[in-house]
């Protein structure tokens, strides 16, 4: 009977996760992180190979060969950890959710052994903002451009009791007429490239957009497809990426609230 | 003379056709799929695979560069899999009720065959696609989707109504097909694994082990106890998830917000337990060809099985009162019913045949993994209705959290994976009884590359069984009647 859901519902101790323990948190995502220190030239071509997205790379940068990470690529599937000898661990923290695409990418001189990385987030900006953040409500339209599932499936979560996005004002609003931000995921394909587009026309300016998950970031695993288009901004403008496959709903409110920073601090 | 002189003369259909095999009493044989390939010399096959009984798959195979004759009057099922045909392979099907282009939107260019043709810089085409026209008095049209309202995958349903009265649904899909076969194609066997976990995302595990038991099967090795064992238990956590999740968005679409908020706070804290124990929430990057990828820590198992019965006591007890709550038995019982002869017409598979009075779960009838040291129920009921499949879903989640209990308290120790070669040319299949029912995969690797990768996804079969659960509801209780099916689009779409 309904009364007897609701005093089971009232006798559960709140399961909230405070805000500063979700952002930077990617538990359960196996995003990789590189421990430096253990880096080789062997190590670094090794990664290279294993990685199927080629989220691992050499590149060139400032005339020194540097081991490249773009977290958009990454799917996490763990085999740079299998394959780095301990050079790659899965990360403890995560301040790579709502950047730039530029935000995105880390290099590390691998002769010098050191991060090199020009455009690096800040993890204390979001921090310190807290309190601002809270202050404002934001109506999110979320949009499957294509995806396998897993990152809807994640986005749900975030409403769930654990996480519960409306703390910060935060809805998902049914009709992108409503929508401040549209939350994009999986590889836009061929099918749905028009409905995309149209969708995005129909949300008020000013229009965030984010690029969720390895599919919308880069076209994850499908990158290539005959029937995909591409990533998300291969078809409309992106403000924030958020990796992940799927990114855990920790890292979706992380990367929410960092767009939203990023927009408030423009 | 006797009898009626046909209106117009009889044309001669011609092209190939098969026979359907029959099972042991003398019945025609459950079309489980139908899949094109290309011979060596690239000549066009397609194979029909039947469920003929007795622990056994049978294929027929015909060389189909000549036109088939359409077997979807015969077997209904078979419509959606030769429209595939058509459109991937340009095999020609003579006959078919329903001959539209089914993966290709309007913007793909008639004659492109991606499994044939090449598809780089394939042009943007402009071409009309025609739905049924429902004709009558007071009959209106609902267009809804590819965007829904909701966190939800993208699909176009389109009502043909009297009043709230749904006289016909029609469906289009496949807005989030990503050519996952094609893409299968001159990967490496252990790459392959990686697109299986992307096909539909919440069955990730269900995909990467029917894909990984393929290949075990085309190699002829036999994964180690341990594996087998935790796979197990991947399998059904992956299926009680699915359940408890279900039932709390049956919940939700009928506004008992409640019951689905404590439904998702259960699920959510399998989906941490299942990340403490293997490191990702939803059992990604764990099952590999060969066995697993890595070796799960015995205790943190044994935490995992301790969750997962703290979350099904608590479920239980809630999907009881649930189900006693009169609004809510209002809403489930009679809506959406899938009649057993529709059900068995269109081969349906999973919850839904289960709750149409179609006896069959691939974990019982062609027995995989360690499922052969375990004894279980298959519940079956045939009232078909929301009310059903919620049933069988409860009735499921309580053997799922037994089975992950017997299992991790006699984890057996040793490997978890056995190497294994991959050369030349191999064939295999699997099926795996995924939370949505029969998961089928057909591999075949040429110099030891994939060189085809068949998905059979339970939501590609059980699509085309809604719009008859559906027909004769409100309006209003479709999004009910979808969420209690609850098939995957990009399963479906691949
Ligand atoms: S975890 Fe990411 S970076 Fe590592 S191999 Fe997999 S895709 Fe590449
Ligand atoms: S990023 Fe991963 S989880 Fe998300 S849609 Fe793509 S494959 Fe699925």
């Amino acid at each position: 009977m309904i009364l007897d859901v609701i005093e089971r519902s009232l006798r559960q101790p709140s399961r909230l996760i405070p805000v500063e323990a979700l952002l930077g948190n990617c538990d359960g995502s196996r995003m990789p992180d590189v421990v430096v220190d253990h880096l080789t030239p062997d190590i670094a071509r090794k990664l290279s190979e294993v990685c199927p997205t080629m989220a691992f790379g050499i590149e060139a940068q400032e005339g020194r060969d540097c081991l490249r990470l773009s977290y958009g690529r990454c799917i996490g599937c763990g085999r740079c950890m299998e394959a780095g000898q301990g050079c790659v661990i899965a990360a403890k923290h995560f301040h790579w959710c709502g950047v730039t695409k530029a935000q995105t990418v880390r290099f590390w001189d691998i002769d010098g052994r050191a991060e090199i990385t020009p455009h690096a987030p800040n993890p204390q900006d979001t921090r310190g903002q807290i309190p601002s953040l809270l202050q404002r409500a934001l109506n999110i339209r979320q949009l499957d451009a294509g995806s396998c599932n897993g990152c809807e499936a994640e986005i749900t979560a975030l409403t769930n009791p654990y996480y519960d996005l409306e703390r910060f004002g935060i809805h998902f609003v049914a009709s992108p007429k409503h929508a401040d931000m549209l939350l994009v995921t999986g590889p836009v394909t061929r099918n749905m490239a028009d409905a995309v587009r149209a969708t995005y026309e129909a949300v008020p300016a000013p229009k965030l957009v984010v690029a969720v998950g390895a599919c919308g970031c880069s076209g994850g695993i499908f990158a290539g497809s005959h029937a995909i288009v591409g990533a998300v901004d291969a078809v409309i403008p992106v403000d924030g990426y958020i990796p992940g496959c799927p990114p855990t709903p920790s890292m979706l409110a992380s990367g929410v609230l960092e767009v939203l920073r990023r927009r408030l601090a423009r | 003379m006797t009898g009626q002189t046909p209106p117009f003369p009889e044309r001669k259909r011609e092209g190939a056709a098969i026979e359907i095999p029959r099972t042991e009493n003398g019945s025609p044989a459950r079309l489980v799929t139908i899949f094109g390939s290309l011979d060596v010399k690239g000549g066009k096959r397609a194979h029909y695979i039947f469920d003929v009984g007795q622990q056994r798959y049978a294929e027929v195979a015909l060389p189909a560069d000549r036109p088939l004759l359409s077997l979807a009057r015969r077997a209904p099922a078979a419509a959606w899999y030769e429209r595939e045909l058509q459109d991937q392979y340009g095999i020609e099907i003579v006959g078919h009720p329903d001959p539209r282009p089914l993966i290709f939107h309007d913007n793909w260019p008639d004659g492109v065959h991606p499994m044939v043709d090449p598809v780089d810089g394939v042009p943007w085409a402009n071409r009309d696609y025609r739905f049924l026209e429902v004709q009558g008095e007071g009959i209106a049209e609902v267009a809804v989707g590819p965007v829904h309202a909701g966190i939800i995958e993208p699909g176009h349903f389109r009502f043909s109504v009297v009043g709230d009265t749904v006289l016909n649904l029609e469906l289009r899909h496949f807005y989030t097909h990503k050519g996952v076969e094609k893409r299968f194609e001159g990967s490496s066997v252990t790459d392959g694994v990686l697109l299986a976990e992307s096909v539909s995302g919440d069955n990730c595990f269900a995909h990467a082990v029917c894909y990984s038991q393929a290949v075990e099967n085309a190699c002829a090795i036999d994964v180690p106890a341990q594996a087998s064992a935790v796979r197990l238990i991947g399998l059904e956590l992956e299926r009680l998830v699915c359940h408890i999740s279900d039932v709390g968005g049956l919940c939700a679409d009928v506004g008992f917000s409640v019951a689905a908020a404590y439904a998702a706070r259960i699920k959510e804290s399998l989906l941490q337990a299942s990340a403490q124990c293997c490191g990702t929430r939803y059992w990604r990057g764990i099952a590999v060809p060969g066995g697993l990828r890595h070796d799960l820590d015995s205790g943190k198992v044994l935490e995992l099985s301790q969750e997962v019965e703290r979350a099904h006591r608590e479920f239980s007890d809630i999907a009881r009162l649930i189900l006693e709550t009169p609004s809510i038995q209002n809403r489930f019982e009679k809506a959406g019913i899938l009649r057993p002869e529709a059900a068995r017409d269109l081969a349906v598979v999973g919850v839904v045949a289960r709750s149409s009075g179609v006896d069959l779960d691939v974990r019982r009838d062609h027995p995989y993994g360690r499922y052969e040291h375990h004894s279980f129920e298959i519940p079956v009921t045939d009232y078909g209705d929301v009310m059903a499949r919620a049933n069988i879903r409860i009735a499921e989640a309580a053997t799922s959290a037994r089975l992950i209990e017997e299992a991790a308290r006699s984890l057996p120790a040793g490997a978890v994976s056995v190497p294994f070669r991959a050369d030349g040319e191999m064939r295999g299949s699997s099926a795996v009884e995924s939370p949505r029912g029969e998961l089928w995969y057909w591999m075949e690797t040429r110099d030891g590359r994939l060189a085809r990768c068949h998905i059979k996804s339970p939501s590609f079969q059980n699509w085309p069984a809604m719009p008859f659960a559906v027909a004769g509801n409100i309006i209003a209780d479709f999004p009910l009647i979808n969420k209690s099916f609850n098939l995957s689009y990009s399963g479906c779409d691949r």
